[in-house]
């Protein structure tokens, strides 16, 4: 991608956060959601939010996203306040069947993104098709989502997202829905994504393994309400591997400790 | 088209001509005096005079020029409200019940308010013709619009797509099957409202057509007007579908 490197020569020695909460409470119908919770995101950082259900991971996201408001403190990005969503974060959904346009064909769907970001109609074609080459979908232009298998979905979504050009990725359980290989297929081509983009990522998940796998850095909510429960620096190579990192002592160390954590909040 | 359909399909056209043939047998045996019920040879040949003289031709033009005026009115306004109600809740909550009232009412019913007003005139047959019309338009677009998808406002939230573009490009057509559908059933509204307006009014039209042969007891001209009209009914309803089809693609790849 052309504007990636760009983007990478922005990274080092800019200890700024890219998306930052600033002591964040957000209430919804009388209920607190998630209290006081203060966070910041590098850019080109990894974060893994993970927690038992209810823990208000997804609102979490949503809040970063500008789809929600905070009741009270802040949502940063980029050092300005977020009061809307922006083109320049993009979030990948779990329910991809509902995400996508049923009545466009996956060029269709990338090319939403585009028409929104004011491509030219004459240049949409060709960045279309490296859109969905990147993601893996070459020669199913045509298609339409219900054609598609679910792993093909989600691949189309995330090549809208793409089409975004965010610097800031949102994944809310994006792999949730699909099967096990299919769901480690989707984590080394995500990885490798967003490698070559340089995009930060805030990837939601309450797959523990998954969240070690792909993070710089992992966070546990608490839920009732969500807050910070626990903090992981991620210290495993890159690249990933699906066996060797799996097999990793750290992995397992982590893993370990995230497990703990979990089965003590649902006590 | 696979054997099965094709056998159906030629069942279906035998029926067809067996009630011809029944017809034909009936006036023959003179069961019906002649003046009331002519053969489909005496219709089918009225037919052929109809049109060869020309008659016909304008009446049946007069008639749908009728039909497709009312229904594109219809179709325009009945889009329009329904998109505007249909996309806010407290249109929804404040509007619908007003015209849960007003769209049982027959329309019929209307037809003397709205000659009162316009006189007999076309513009009094266009308003009696949207208005009968425009309600299942309206409420098929309604429905549509409560029905999109709300994930997909927050993919056009992210998108920071504009007001008019969520419109056109997520909620019209996420609302299209539901909004086509509605315009089919308007179609036989508006050919039903265009005949009996040409027969109130005397406008110009297969309506009128069919009553003038009635008095004169002509009635070969008359069942070839009536026989024009199930045409008219019939061709426009099948090329609606055929536009559906065409329209709604991406539905026949969801099943």
């Amino acid at each position: 991608m052309a504007s990636a490197a760009k983007r990478l020569d922005v990274v080092p020695g800019t200890p700024a956060p890219q998306v930052s909460f600033e002591a964040v409470t957000l209430q919804l119908g009388g209920k607190t959601i998630i209290e006081n919770l203060s966070l910041g995101v590098r850019p080109g950082e990894f974060l893994c939010i993970i927690g038992a259900s209810g823990c208000g991971k997804t609102t979490a996201l949503r809040l970063a996203a500008g789809l929600y408001q905070p009741t009270s403190g802040k949502v940063n990005f980029d050092g300005q306040r977020m009061r809307e969503p922006r083109r320049e974060i993009a979030i990948v959904f779990q329910d991809y069947g509902k995400a996508l346009l049923p009545w466009r064909t996956a060029a269709g769907n990338v090319s939403l993104a585009l028409e929104a970001g004011g491509m030219p109609s004459a240049e949409r074609l060709a960045r279309i098709e490296e859109l969905l080459r990147t993601v893996g979908l070459p020669g199913h232009a045509g298609k339409y989502p219900s054609e598609m298998s679910g792993g093909m979905q989600q691949r189309l979504q995330i090549a809208r997202c793409l089409a975004q050009e965010p610097k800031t990725l949102l994944m809310d359980e994006p792999f949730g829905a699909l099967d096990a290989m299919t769901r480690q297929g989707l984590q080394d081509e995500v990885l490798s994504l967003v490698a070559a983009s340089g995009a930060t990522v805030i990837f939601v998940t309450h797959d523990l393994e998954e969240a070690i796998y792909l993070g710089d850095r992992v966070i546990g909510l608490l839920p009732h309400p969500g807050r910070i429960g626990i903090e992981l620096a991620v210290n495993l190579p890159r690249p990933r591997d699906q066996l060797s990192t799996r097999e990793h002592p750290e992995f397992l160390r982590l893993r370990r400790q995230l497990f703990d954590f979990i089965k003590a909040t649902e006590q | 088209m696979n054997r099965a359909a094709l056998l159906w399909r030629m069942a279906s056209f035998a029926i067809a001509a067996g009630f011809v043939a029944l017809w034909q047998l009936i006036a023959n045996l003179n069961l019906v005096s002649p003046v009331f019920l002519p053969g489909p040879d005496r219709a089918w040949t009225a037919l052929v005079r109809g049109f060869s003289s020309g008659d016909l031709w304008s009446k049946l033009a007069g008639t749908l020029e009728h039909m497709a005026y009312g229904w594109l009115a219809a179709s325009i306004a009945g889009i329009a409200i329904g998109a505007i109600i249909g996309s806010s809740r407290m249109m929804r909550t404040y509007v619908a019940p007003s015209l849960e009232f007003l769209r049982p009412l027959p329309v019929s019913a209307i037809i003397p308010v709205a000659i009162a007003m316009l006189g007999l005139t076309q513009a009094m047959a266009l308003f009696v013709i949207a208005f009968g019309a425009i309600w299942p338009i309206m409420l098929a677009t309604i429905h549509g619009f409560a029905a999109v998808e709300p994930r997909l406002y927050e993919v056009a939230r992210s998108l920071q797509m504009s007001r008019l573009a969520v419109i056109f490009k997520i909620a019209l057509p996420s609302a299209s099957p539901d909004i086509l559908a509605g315009m089919r059933l308007s179609l036989t509204v508006a050919l039903i409202l265009s005949v009996v307006c040409e027969i109130l009014a005397g406008l110009d039209g297969l309506g009128h057509w069919v009553l003038l042969s009635a008095r004169a007891f002509r009635s070969a001209d008359l069942f070839a007007g009536v026989i024009l009209l199930g045409v008219t009914g019939y061709v426009t309803s099948v090329a609606m579908s055929l536009a559906e089809h065409r329209l709604l693609a991406w539905q026949a790849a969801q099943r």
